[in-house]
């Protein structure tokens, strides 16, 4: 009977303990960005913090939490409001950190995590569709997947989680570590144009995520150069100036990409640049874009794809060079045909759909009504199928006209 | 800031101190006459203290009932037997260099850290009283009480006066061993407040004990900045001990004691910080607290000759209920540190005595009295809790504490009964220096010189 009660016992504190955020041995990244699996995320806040944080939730303050997620518990997290348009008390996007108050804490190998209120975006599928249709192609995406979020064990809504740019991100997807990663913040209708010879300004545009230490001028001043070169002359050697700050390459695929998908508010956005990093590798001048907030895509099936395509002067001046045309050319084919291959887009777009709707009806914090929501879901799934054949025609069209 | 290695920086902290030397030599020279005659003047009640001329002989018992001026220890008025008010003033200044930043300018050489000006006296052997206040302070009064002490085992005082909490922060700033009170006693130790206190001597003077109650908690738990929380009203209780006094040895002069206080603190951030000796913050209390906060101490002091050994304990703990992220409790915040100190009266004055009465003061051609010490402390600030990993965040249940252990020693020169100088050096080490004054280095020196002139 004794014999009994202690193996009982021992197998209680032996699951206790695996519940530990730092004992975990099965759980890993892949489970937790499994998007075939409807997720539950749970945070604990202190209820005067929690008050706090929707009363502030325009400024960057940070309160403490724990995380439950399956059977971790992750202590002492630090969790602040994020977004721009989509910045909300009521349903707040959130950032998570799981170091920024105990140092060498990680969380399945993560230093910290998104979790995206997807406000602007009626359907809630859209920004993952996207970084799916980017990392098909072979570009660096977040990865991402669903979770229904409760805060003090209240539903919040239908939620994505979404994989931190960060250092750990840059070394999962370009196997680099030391290298300059930047997220371009918005505060200026900016088409890549120069502003100024001093680097400070470019402070401003985009914040250092990594490096956070180092001077303005070794930070800054190869952003500064990239967009002064952009807006030199063209003297038969404005490619070769502005190669050395930026993989024009990189940056005409990501456009396209943005392209297929209707992106509004993107590189080449409504309001100038938006939703992107920059990163540069560790002792280098070279720039490469990296994919970030994909929730206004899939703006309208027969969005052009020259949509906009001269208020950028970088995007301008690349496409003036016919290798670099013809390379958009391809990478818009490509994705029309990743998406329309064994119906793709669309299979995915309604797969994460089903999988989301019972939970986003109850969302009560969702932007639209249940009516809506399905009216913009179906919308989404209609894109998906037939955005392919529209792109595919007007590449035709543009190779024609040359 | 000063590199003690640096030769070249060194140069403009001599200079200072060779102005403070200067300083106390022209204040030694004015308190001399003073002190050779040990001056007592009578007048009356009207006349001035400058014009009464000076009498050679004791006053004559007709006398009593008039207004008499004296200047022994310090200068006094007295009414016959009615009364005795001895007027009292203390300056101070500093001069401190340190690798930490300090936060004073470099050319700003001397700190004048206390003018403080007061009385104190009695009223016919039944009442103490005491008024201090400190000149161009934001918080002047000091000590502001009365003191009923008819009988020796039930005495009241009432007032505003330090808590009756720490053998080193009790000790007045003129008898101090050391420029600063020990870490514990500046940050732990109540300090002063308002309240009422009921104090006496039991049992041949073997046991003497202080119980109060005061408003507050202490003003050494309260900034000036108000944004932070502190214990409200407070009960306080001490006891000590001389458990070999009857002993004709030396052993006779062993104390030990011990105290306690309780308070409620109410919901916010503490004030009760982790500072260096010069005030740099090594740990900010970035932490909720909410509920009651008890200190305990513990302390032992012996004297034997021309040396002495001090030892103290304290510990603090705030409770923190309802402050965990589900707004259940979390362990208490727990601050606590110790110190040892010895000295060392190298001219061979008796400690128990004091040693601001030299046998050989410098207006009489000697040389002072000439004390050594040294002290060893530690003050640590972390959680009760210590399950999981340790946590900056200001609802840990482990709190990521820090710590800064030190390392003093020190020369202090009395001159005469007026006139003290004391030097220190004090090498300090964090326990996380990441969140030190110098993120990169774990340990770093200060020098401080004080020049205290006390009337």
């Amino acid at each position: 009977m004794n014999h009994h009660r202690v193996v009982r016992v021992g197998l209680l504190l032996a699951a206790l303990v695996g519940t530990d955020a730092r004992s975990v041995g099965a759980q890993t990244t892949a489970d937790l960005f499994d998007s075939q699996t409807l997720h539950e995320i749970r945070l604990f806040i202190n209820s005067k913090d929690l008050q706090e944080l929707r009363a502030r939730y325009t400024e960057n303050i940070y309160f403490p939490a724990d995380l439950l997620w399956r059977t971790i518990r992750v202590r002492d997290v630090a969790v602040r409001v994020r977004g721009v348009a989509s910045r909300s008390a009521t349903k707040p996007g959130l950032e998570i950190d799981f170091n920024r108050y105990t140092p060498g804490q990680e969380f399945l190998g993560l230093h910290s995590l998104v979790l995206d209120n997807l406000l602007p975006d009626p359907a809630l599928i859209r920004e993952f569709l996207s970084m799916s249709l980017f990392a098909r192609l072979g570009e660096p995406a977040p990865r991402e997947s669903f979770c229904r979020l409760y805060i003090n064990n209240v539903y919040q809504g239908v939620y994505a989680i979404v994989e931190a740019v960060d250092a750990d991100f840059v070394a999962r997807t370009l196997g680099e570590c030391g290298g300059y990663l930047f997220e371009y913040k918005y505060v200026l209708a900016f088409y890549a144009e120069h502003l100024s010879d001093e680097v400070g300004i470019y402070r401003h545009l985009f914040e250092a995520r990594t490096h956070q230490g180092e001077s303005d001028e070794v930070l800054y001043s190869p952003i500064r150069d990239l967009f002064r070169e952009v807006n030199q002359p063209d003297d038969g050697m404005w490619r070769d100036r502005v190669s050395q700050y930026i993989d024009l390459a990189q940056f005409v695929t990501h456009v396209a990409i943005e392209m297929f998908l209707a992106e509004n508010d993107g590189v080449i956005g409504a309001a100038g640049m938006a939703n992107f990093y920059l990163y540069r590798s560790a002792g280098q001048t070279v720039h490469r874009l990296l994919v970030w907030d994909k929730d206004t895509t899939f703006q309208q099936i027969d969005w052009p794809i020259f949509q906009r395509a001269d208020e950028n002067a970088l995007f301008r001046r690349a496409l003036a060079f016919e290798d670099l045309r013809a390379l958009y050319l391809d990478v818009l084919e490509r994705c029309a045909r990743v998406a329309a291959e064994d119906d793709w887009l669309a299979s995915e777009a309604t797969r994460v759909a089903s999988l989301i709707a019972d939970a986003a009806h109850e969302d009560i914090w969702k932007p639209v009504s249940n009516n809506a929501y399905d009216e913009a879901s179906e919308f989404v799934k209609t894109f998906a199928r037939e955005r392919s054949a529209y792109v595919l025609e007007e590449v035709a069209r543009a190779r024609g006209a040359r | 800031m000063t590199v003690l290695a640096d030769g070249v920086r060194y140069l403009p902290c001599l200079r200072a101190e060779v102005k403070l030397a200067t300083a106390a030599a022209i204040a030694l020279s004015l308190v001399t006459p003073v002190t050779a005659q040990s001056l007592r003047l009578t007048t009356d009640a009207s006349s001035s203290i400058g014009a009464a001329p000076p009498l050679q002989d004791p006053a004559p018992r007709r006398q009593q009932s008039k207004w008499r001026f004296r200047w022994e220890e310090h200068p006094s008025v007295r009414l016959g037997d009615w009364l005795r008010v001895d007027l009292r003033a203390r300056f101070q200044g500093d001069v401190r260099r340190s690798e930490v930043p300090t936060g004073e300018p470099e050319s700003r050489s001397v700190d004048i850290a206390r003018r403080r000006v007061g009385i104190d006296g009695r009223f016919r052997g039944l009442l103490d009283f005491q008024v201090e206040r400190e000149l161009h302070d934001d918080n002047p009064w000091r000590d502001v009480y009365v003191d009923y002490r008819q009988f020796e085992g039930v005495q009241v005082r009432v007032g505003k006066f330090k808590l009756p909490f720490s053998l080193d922060e009790n000790a007045s700033a003129t008898d101090l061993d050391f420029v600063y009170r020990s870490r514990v006693a500046s940050v732990l130790a109540p300090g002063r407040d308002r309240g009422v206190m009921v104090h006496g001597r039991l049992l041949s003077r073997t046991i003497e004990y202080e119980v109060g109650v005061f408003d507050r908690d202490g003003d050494n738990a309260r900034s000036k900045s108000g944004k932070r929380v502190f214990g409200g009203r407070t009960t306080v209780g001490r006891v000590r001990a001389r458990p070999f006094r009857s002993s004709k040895s030396a052993i006779a002069d062993v104390e030990v004691g011990a105290a306690f206080t309780s308070s409620d603190v109410p919901e916010g951030f503490p004030d009760l910080r982790g500072r260096t000796a010069l005030d740099a913050s090594f740990f900010p209390s970035n932490l909720w607290v909410s509920g009651p906060r008890r200190r305990a101490g513990l302390e032992a002091r012996w004297r034997p000759g021309p040396f002495s050994v001090q030892s103290e304990y304290i510990r603090v703990t705030d409770e923190r209920h309802g402050q965990s992220v589900e707004d259940t409790d979390l362990s208490a915040f727990l601050t606590e540190g110790w110190y040892a100190s010895a000295t060392w009266a190298v001219t061979g004055e008796s400690k128990s005595r004091g040693l601001d009465v030299p046998r050989r003061p410098v207006q009489r051609g000697g040389f002072g009295a000439i004390e050594l010490a040294a002290r060893l402390e530690k003050l640590s600030f972390g959680s009760e809790g210590r399950a999981g990993l340790p946590s900056t965040s200001p609802r840990a249940d482990f709190v990521l504490g820090n710590s800064d252990r030190a390392v003093t020693i020190g020369v202090n020169w009395y001159l005469n009964r007026w006139v003290k100088i004391q030097g220190n050096v004090i090498r300090e080490q964090i326990g996380d220096p990441t969140r030190g004054p110098l993120p990169d280095r774990a340990s770093f020196w200060s020098r401080v010189v004080r020049f205290q002139l006390t009337i």
